[in-house]
């Protein structure tokens, strides 16, 4: 009895796929890099204009070898989830730029400093199953920091990493990061790659370079497409779904031009582009029904999924933002993405807060518990007989309850659900600082060490001389 | 005749305003062949038009829709005009303004209004076009002796782009005679503050009139 959230049926996603094909067979795709492009020619692309149209019989054979399921490791080897099965791996949003303090209306820039708390954070929560590189930290140089956010998260905490490269040389960088920790880490991935297309239908030099050489790697890339409502894609949601899906098919045909059975996710990040303020708003309904969408397709074409849900647009943790990341985490986790990008993003994936990250843990607590549903209980009937017949109705007293009830039942901490009079009145807002406080005194991360991390710390060293600078010593 | 024209001015004003491009390209065709002057169609027609745009959006009864449509009326408008303008012997836009989307980013929605409002407003655009290392905007400033540089970025990880093109700026001591405007979805003024920039505008027509008043005029 597992409740589930859907909006195509599976003729509706097969006539979508249909026309995502012709899409790729007419408007085709442009590469900005000519060495990609290349690729894509070889593989049985036909350039017209400028763009490469892509037969439908590549992208066919394309999702014949892409893999159907990708087993997710830890750190340490221990096995997460299997993509495929509606993993519901809920995580932080990445790459935020900007980090809310407590009590300031302002974001601020974060340092390498936030970052590293943010991932002591995210390891102690329980309803975050993975760590992202969250933020970018403004005092590292632009030439490593992409990498640089990959190496605290691998020193500071166990637990499986989204993350993405910003330019093209430090991928490779980053995956012999990956390496020094773990020498398996093709074999037992504990990192996933976002690669994202530019809408509409465009790979920029750096992305595409990324799913080539991540592909060649066999580390699992997670593509994401980002159609924009109204501004760069159509503005209707089925037309946004048509692009969204001919975005990732192409990336999906050049992951396995370059390697057939790279690991490939099915992701994206849509938006509404706000028609007065021009700004991509994650949460709108239109955006959230093309998430939905487009995870029937994935599942039409039996792939692992992602999604950017569980996030808010607001610009502070007030009520609007409770509400956007609640909605969207339960549908995304009743719609069963495996992968579930943005716990503790605020304003259009930019800025992260910690006292948020803590309050969203919540919600993808109770995300979790929706779509767990409801289990087959055999000894439901004596329970009841017992209950009433010989306790009185008082079913606090009864051992079944005993039993059961930290299975069945989930007790947020950190919501006040006390009754007034036990309440303390002290904003929710301030209740979770207090959390963060906390944790961040109590938390004994599971620190990277021995050799592993001695080999990451020289991996740590080379990226800064490979730019030419002097490395900044480790947080 | 002069009533033929003056209908005429107002059917293109109200295609610029309508976001009508084909209606736009013909009426100015039809305003040169009745010998009304590729300046004054600019000025008196094109230029009110775009800030009748400006004011809709000001209410809330325009949307972003609106604003690139017009745009791009205006856009082919100025195609028809702009060769009859070389032809008259340049009198040249009194400022030239350098725009480009930066490097990474290949979205080009905000960058074409701004530079349509700005031409509308009497600046020579350059556009560089899509995805523009900080170099070339560099570059384009001292080729054109540009006063005006304005930079787009539509995701939050370009826009960290924007503080090297006013790096490159700085290292070529172009910085202090250039106004600096900062653009996009997700710029904030503060945003435009933290990286030195000069501008930041709501929208184009906003940033317009930030910039003509620090060059002394509006």
């Amino acid at each position: 009895m597992v409740p589930s959230v859907s909006v195509l049926s599976r003729r509706e996603a097969e006539e979508i796929t249909g026309e995502a094909l012709r899409v790729l067979e007419t408007v085709g795709v442009f590469f900005e890099d000519k060495g990609v492009e290349r690729i894509a020619l070889e593989g049985g692309g036909r350039l017209k204009d400028g763009r490469v149209l892509i037969p439908e019989d590549v992208v066919k054979e394309a999702l014949r070898t892409a893999p159907r399921r990708i087993r997710l490791y830890d750190r340490d080897g221990r096995e997460v989830a299997v993509l495929g099965e509606g993993a519901r791996i809920f995580n932080p949003g990445s790459a935020a730029i900007r980090i809310l303090d407590h009590g300031s209306q302002t974001p601020r820039n974060p340092t390498l400093e936030d970052l590293k708390k943010l991932v002591i954070v995210a390891d102690y929560l329980k309803g975050l199953k993975a760590q992202s590189t969250a933020l970018v930290p403004f005092e590292v140089p632009a030439e490593v920091k992409d990498a640089v956010r990959l190496y605290v998260v691998l020193k500071y905490s166990g637990k499986p990493v989204v993350t993405g490269a910003f330019t093209v040389e430090n991928l490779p960088l980053m995956v012999e990061m990956l390496g020094a920790v773990r020498e398996d880490y093709a074999e037992k991935p504990f990192a996933i790659f976002d690669v994202c297309p530019t809408p509409p239908l465009s790979w920029s030099t750096v992305t595409s370079r990324n799913l080539v050489d991540l592909a060649r790697l066999g580390v699992p890339a997670e593509i994401i497409s980002m159609p924009g409502l109204g501004a760069t894609s159509p503005v209707t949601v089925y037309g946004a779904i048509i692009q969204h899906h001919a975005e990732v098919l192409s990336g999906i045909a050049l992951s396995q031009l370059v390697k057939p059975g790279a690991p490939v996710i099915y992701g994206g990040s849509p938006t509404m582009i706000h028609p007065y303020y021009g700004t991509p708003s994650i949460t709108a309904p239109e955006a959230v029904l093309i998430s939905l969408a487009y995870r029937d397709l994935a599942r039409y074409l039996d792939l692992p999924s992602h999604t950017y849900m569980g996030l808010s647009d607001s610009k502070t943790v007030d009520y609007q933002a409770g509400a956007e990341t609640a909605y969207t985490a339960a549908l995304a986790a009743l719609a069963g993405f495996d992968v579930i990008s943005g716990a503790g993003m605020l304003e259009y994936e930019s800025v992260q807060s910690l006292e948020k990250l803590v309050l969203d843990n919540e919600a993808c607590l109770i995300a979790e518990r929706l779509a767990r549903g409801v289990e087959v209980d055999p000894q439901a009937l004596d329970a009841l007989k017992e209950g009433v017949l010989e306790k009185k109705g008082n079913f606090l007293a009864l051992r079944h309850t005993r039993q059961h009830y930290r299975s069945e039942i989930l007790v947020p901490k950190v919501w006040d659900l006390a009754p007034r009079a036990k309440s303390t009145g002290v904003p929710l807002a301030e209740l979770a600082h207090r959390e963060v406080e906390r944790i961040l005194a109590e938390h004994k991360p599971p620190l990277l060490d021995g050799d592993a991390l001695r080999r990451l710390d020289a991996v740590y060293s080379k990226l800064w001389e490979s730019h030419g600078l002097k490395p900044v010593p480790p947080p | 005749m002069a009533g033929d024209v003056g209908e005429l001015r107002e059917k293109l004003f109200q295609a610029v305003v309508e976001g009508d491009e084909a209606a736009a390209e013909e009426y100015t065709r039809r305003l040169v062949e009745r010998g009304l002057g590729p300046r004054e169609i600019v000025s008196e027609v094109l230029v009110p038009a775009m800030r009748r745009v400006g004011e809709l959006y000001e209410k809330g009864e325009y949307f972003i829709p609106e604003l690139v449509m017009s745009a791009e009326a205006f856009r082919r408008s100025m195609e028809v005009l702009r060769p009859l303008i070389r032809g008259q012997g340049e009198s040249p836009a009194r400022w030239v303004a350098v725009f480009g989307t930066v490097r990474g980013d290949i979205h080009e929605l905000g960058k074409n209004l701004a530079a349509a409002v700005f031409e509308a407003e009497g600046f020579h655009v350059v556009d560089l076009g899509v995805d523009v290392p900080p170099e070339k905007f560099a570059e384009a400033v001292e080729k054109y002796n540009a006063r005006v540089v304005g930079m787009s970025a539509l995701m939050t990880t370009t826009m960290l782009e924007q503080r090297n093109v006013i790096e490159e700026l700085k290292k070529r001591g172009l910085r202090d005679k250039v106004i600096v405007i900062a653009g996009g979805a997700p710029v904030t003024e503060e945003w435009v503050r933290e990286i030195g920039a000069d501008v930041w505008g709501r929208d184009a027509f906003e940033a317009v009139k930030i910039v003509k008043r620090m060059l002394g005029e509006g």
